[in-house]
């Protein structure tokens, strides 16, 4: 049998992969398909890593699977762009719309752990009123869920994963100490301190999901800088290395190689469990409850595909929304050259950060963005001249060879809300024989509005610092949410604040997909956060028979 | 161009706790690479490599990088990026229809396949397809633009940046797990990184790049 | 594993200890037939012999982390190389006098402390964040030109006991033992307080992470107690905190030791790990200031009313 985690399944036989252990191994439950488990989790990572994490240690049988390989970051992952593309949901897709979106690298993710695997580790909290958006700020569409509630997760989820943040934030209401400090700046975050100084607005260390001290078997931080193709230390706190060995302790079972292409209905309306493919073959795993996590482009893609007779829209898609008000957020930046040397390929790349414009309300705009410093590894950057500034022969080479005094703020974008932006079933068939996804995207005016005042604003911010030759790139899009929001009315949203689908009351959607609004920052913290308050709503409501 | 970092190798790192067993694996694998065609056909092979010449122009000092042996080798692997443009065929139809399409852009234009143009005419066409002004029939539904941004160009960039000898002209530090990195703040360099000719001195630049290791 | 090095740990300390039992019955016993006060000064040579190692060590890697940017870099190097080599003289040196050579290295060691912390000051000032935690974990350290400052103030110190001819040692007008044991004391603080923001910065995920910030201070406030002349009876408690503080330097190195290794490539990734892990040379600064201490309470048990 084949050791290649990308050909054969590692996760069975009643064992798991140690990922602090090369070769190593960890026992691992093994449940029956043809015997209901409590749950079946479609997706491993931020959503359902986390909660399946939560479900087992609440006691119930927990079945996770996921479609990419189970990894060993300490032996299988290499220093290489190229190979770590093996990250990275590569199956095909096809993207439409006046703004396609470019998939496939940074915002998705095939492995045990999900785009945790090769995320940039940004760990922010939604400011307040967020949540409240149409209320309070007026543009999105309003949660169901308190604030103050979410805010006691972001600090659970916070010290699971022991944020390396700094001492005092700058930004909205108290929260408590983050539980490891925040790690040294590199040049290039530095660059963004001394821009902030010189325009007048605060800044930070960027609260990072990677250790700045020893934890357990994991090892702090080398500042290698290929966070964004996978940690092969296991300084990330992905769930890979978090969340998923407590759920395998608790006696939760990860398949890893299985891919489910379609969630079974039977005639009363409730699921009953999954077809997934693993080994070559069809496989059906029993179920009394399956959560789909699997991000915002398979989680609608898989209950489109679940279509049946009785639920000829799809599954949970009463009221019309699943795959509709997909959310990117946008991620463009300002680069210059500067006289030093950078090298910002030195540290993780978002080393500091400042929410000014998610709080400051005196903007001719809806929603906020966050911007921080960056550090591109030579093939991202390289074809980001090429695509983004048309730089092709000797005028690409020499700007190549400027690469280590490159220095850049790249904003995280709030984008609103809009039916348009959806996803959809294409004709063309997947190697599994599934249909594939098409994504349609088109920005909106105030996807436009924001987007110009971040890009004038931050090439001020390089000016300030002497930064020479400064150009703008306007085309990049970052993470994935909505197709499947959260609601208080069944009519206009698909789950309800407990991530349980109006329709199918064993059928619970638990990843970005549930966000009705995205924000100004990264989303996995509050995916976490989700996903612990749902292990906790399901942990409620078993006990009082609601399940 | 003046070499910016003399005697630099990102290779001398091969056996330095900069580089795990994974990344010697990989990047062996790579640089093992013959320049003989698997997946393109011959005269497809000597076409990527005439246009990579134009988009990537290697300075002669260095090993070449063979970018259409990378590309041959990603078109045999069928590695594709995750999505396509609608109207954009998958990866290996798309880069056959693209070649085939370019050659009819330069029959028409120069009554001669594009590999015998001059160099100057190559560009042209070239920048003709980022701009989406080429239109033959042979590029079927294809936008010319796409194809240039999101396949043509793309990969090639993706391909030389994959190999040592681009990394040493950019200074990059190259592969580094389990070492990392040390010295964080501007102009601060770790002795196994890359130094830059500072202030014309060449020689010191060079001396301190054969300590990299 | 955990308890294997814990075991090995424990039994090191324990040959520490009987070592360090043994030098200071040693030194004291090795001169018999001169003054207590001469003895008292060779303590404090080898005293700050031991910080000035600790700095040499300290600011050879630190100061190899910021490449030399600035030639002054290296003054601390050859400061604390002098002050190593004329305290290992004095240690040796049974004679009632000062010398010329040792006391003007050990002045010109405690000018570069003070020089050196000024430039510390000037580098975390100039960047971002001015004084803000960022700063002051991962700028240049302002309390660690202290540790030299103090090293030459003990060895000046030690000059000036040869000097003194009265009944009752003085320095500088001020009775010695107690000036010493407030001196010490002090010192003792600000090394505290240097491991604590260090320790902080590693969030204390370790719990021995603990043991700088509250073995040193205790030993701080009893010296200050013996300084204030409050500590007549409890003067064995004092000297069995000292001892357990000088224990605190050498088993800290093995703890960093450790640490080092618990850092990603181990001691293999050595050009990283001695860099980025727990300074090793760091924690025997307690040691060194200990054994001050140690002197400071043989000052006041030959001389009551030192």
């Amino acid at each position: 049998m084949s050791d290649d985690p990308l050909l054969s399944p590692r996760a069975k036989a009643g064992r798991a992969p140690d990922v602090f252990a090369p070769g190593g191994w960890i026992p691992m439950h093994a449940y029956r398909e043809d015997e209901a488990v409590d749950f079946v989790i479609v997706g491993t990572g931020a959503g359902g890593g986390t909660l399946a994490c939560k479900l087992a240690e609440a006691g119930f049988s927990v079945v996770a699977m996921d479609a990419g390989p189970y990894f060993r970051p300490l032996e299988d992952f290499a220093s290489d762009e190229s190979e770590q593309t093996k990250l990275y949901w590569t199956d095909d897709r096809i993207v439409d719309g006046e703004n396609p979106l470019q998939m496939g690298s940074n915002n998705s993710g095939k492995a045990v752990g999900g785009s945790t695997v090769h995320f940039a580790m940004v760990s922010l909290r939604f400011r307040p009123e967020w949540f409240r958006s149409r209320t309070l700020l007026g543009y999105g569409a309003d949660w169901p869920l308190d604030w103050r509630e979410m805010w006691r997760y972001y600090a659970k989820v916070e010290q699971a994963l022991k944020i390396a943040g700094p001492v005092t934030y700058p930004w909205g209401p108290p929260r408590p100490r983050y539980p490891y400090r925040a790690h040294e700046m590199n040049a290039a975050a530095l660059a963004l301190a001394r821009g902030c100084e010189a325009m007048g607005i605060g800044w930070t260390e960027t609260p990072l999901a990677t250790l700045s001290a020893p934890r357990g078997r994991a090892h702090p931080c080398v500042y290698r800088g290929f966070c964004t193709t996978g940690c092969s230390t296991n300084a990330k706190q992905s769930a890979l290395v978090t969340w998923i060995p407590r759920a395998i302790a608790a006696g939760a079972e990860i398949r890893d190689l299985a891919m489910v292409g379609r969630v079974e209905v039977n005639d009363a309306g409730r699921a009953t469990g999954v077809h997934y493919h693993r080994e070559g073959g069809w496989r059906f795993q029993k179920a009394r409850n399956v959560v789909v996590a699997g991000y915002a482009i398979e989680t609608p893609r898989l209950l489109l595909n679940s279509a049946t007779s009785r639920f000829p829209d799809g599954l949970a898609n009463s009221s019309g929304l699943v795959g509709k008000n997909l959310m990117a957020q946008s991620n463009q930046a300002v680069w210059g050259i500067s006289k030093d040397e950078i090298r910002s390929y030195k540290g993780p790349p978002s080393l500091a950060i400042t929410e000014h414009w998610n709080y400051d309300d005196n903007k001719d705009f809806f929603g906020g963005y966050s911007y921080m410093s960056q550090g591109p590894l030579p093939q991202l950057w390289a074809n980001t001249q090429m695509s983004a500034r048309g730089l092709w022969g000797d005028s690409l080479m020499a700007e190549m060879e400027r690469y280590n005094h490159v220095v850049g703020l790249k904003i995280v974008g709030e984008m609103l809300p809009q039916e348009s932006n959806r996803v959809t079933l294409a004709d063309a068939k997947d190697q599994y024989g599934l249909p594939i996804a098409r994504i349609t995207y088109s920005w909106s005016e105030n996807d436009r509005a924001l987007i110009d005042h971040s890009l004038r604003f931050m090439a001020r911010a390089l000016e300030a610092i002497d930064a020479r030759e400064i150009w703008t790139q306007d085309d990049d899009t970052c993470h994935l949410n909505g197709t499947a929001r959260m609601g208080g009315d069944p009519r206009t949203s698909v789950v309800d604040a407990d991530c349980r689908s109006w329709d199918i009351r064993n059928l619970w959607i638990c990843d970005g997909s549930v966000f009705p609004t995205v924000g100004g920052v990264n989303p996995s913290l509050t995916i976490q956060a989700i996903a612990c308050r749902t292990g906790d709503r399901i942990k409620a409501l078993a006990a009082l028979g609601d399940l | 161009m003046p070499d910016r970092f003399p005697g630099y190798d990102v290779l001398s790192k091969r056996w330095t706790p900069s580089w795990n067993q994974k990344t010697r694996e990989v990047i062996n694998r790579r640089l093992a690479l013959t320049n003989e065609p698997r997946y393109l056909t011959a005269e497809e092979f000597a076409l990527v490599t005439v246009i990579a010449a134009r988009i990537v122009p290697q300075p002669g000092h260095r090993p070449p990088v063979p970018v259409a042996a990378l590309i041959d080798h990603q078109l045999d692997r069928d590695q594709g990026d995750g999505y396509r443009h609608a109207g954009m065929p998958p990866l290996q139809e798309a880069w056959r229809q693209g070649l085939r399409a370019l050659n009819a852009e330069a029959q028409a234009a120069h009554e001669a396949p594009f590999d015998q143009l001059r160099t100057a005419d190559q560009d042209a066409l070239l920048t003709q397809m980022q701009e989406g002004k080429l239109k033959d029939a042979a590029w079927g539904g294809m936008s010319s633009a796409t194809f240039f941004k999101q396949r043509l160009a793309h990969d090639i960039v993706h391909a030389y940046y994959a190999h040592p000898t681009a990394w040493n002209e950019i200074g990059w530090g190259g592969p580094a797990s389990p070492r990392g990195y040390v010295r964080m703040d501007a102009n601060e360099r770790d002795p196994w990184e890359a130094a830059e000719v500072k202030d014309g001195d060449v020689e010191a630049a060079r001396r301190k790049n054969r300590h990299v290791g | 594993m955990r308890t294997a090095i814990d075991k090995t740990m424990q039994n090191q300390l324990v040959a520490i200890a009987a070592q360090l039992d043994v030098l200071e019955k040693g030194l004291s016993q090795h001169f018999p037939r001169r003054e207590p006060t001469v003895r008292a000064a060779r303590r404090l040579n080898g005293a700050s012999g031991i910080l000035s190692m600790s700095v040499l060590a300290d600011s050879g890697i630190e100061h190899y982390r910021g490449s030399f940017e600035n030639k002054a870099m290296f003054t601390p190097l050859v400061m604390s190389a002098l002050s190593l080599a004329v305290s290992a003289h004095g240690t040796a040196d049974s004679r009632p006098d000062a010398h010329r050579i040792r006391d003007a290295v050990y002045a010109a060691a405690a000018l570069t402390g003070v020089v050196g912390t000024g430039f510390h000051v000037y580098n975390v000032l100039k960047r971002p964040g001015r004084l803000s935690w960022q700063n002051l974990f991962y700028g240049a350290p302002l309390g660690a030109p202290m540790a030299i400052l103090l090293s030459g103030l003990l060895g000046v110190y030690s000059e000036r006991l040869r000097d003194d001819r009265g009944a009752s040692p003085t320095v500088f007008g001020l009775p010695a033992g107690r000036t010493l044991a407030a001196l010490t004391g002090a010192g003792l603080l600000g090394t505290a307080g240097e491991a604590g923001l260090l320790h902080f910065r590693g969030a204390y995920h370790n719990p021995f992470m603990y043991a700088p910030v509250t073995i040193p201070p205790v030993a701080a406030g009893l010296l200050g107690a013996a300084a204030a002349g409050f500590s007549g009876r409890t003067r064995w408690l004092t000297r069995w905190w000292l001892r357990l503080t000088a224990l605190l330097g050498f088993a800290g190195a093995g703890f960093h030791a450790y640490g080092v290794s618990r850092n990603m490539g181990g001691w293999r990734n050595w050009r990283q790990t001695v860099l980025n892990g727990p300074p090793l040379p760091a924690p025997p600064s307690f040691t060194g200031l200990a054994l001050a201490g140690l002197a400071a309470l043989g000052l006041l048990e030959d001389h009551t009313d030192a």
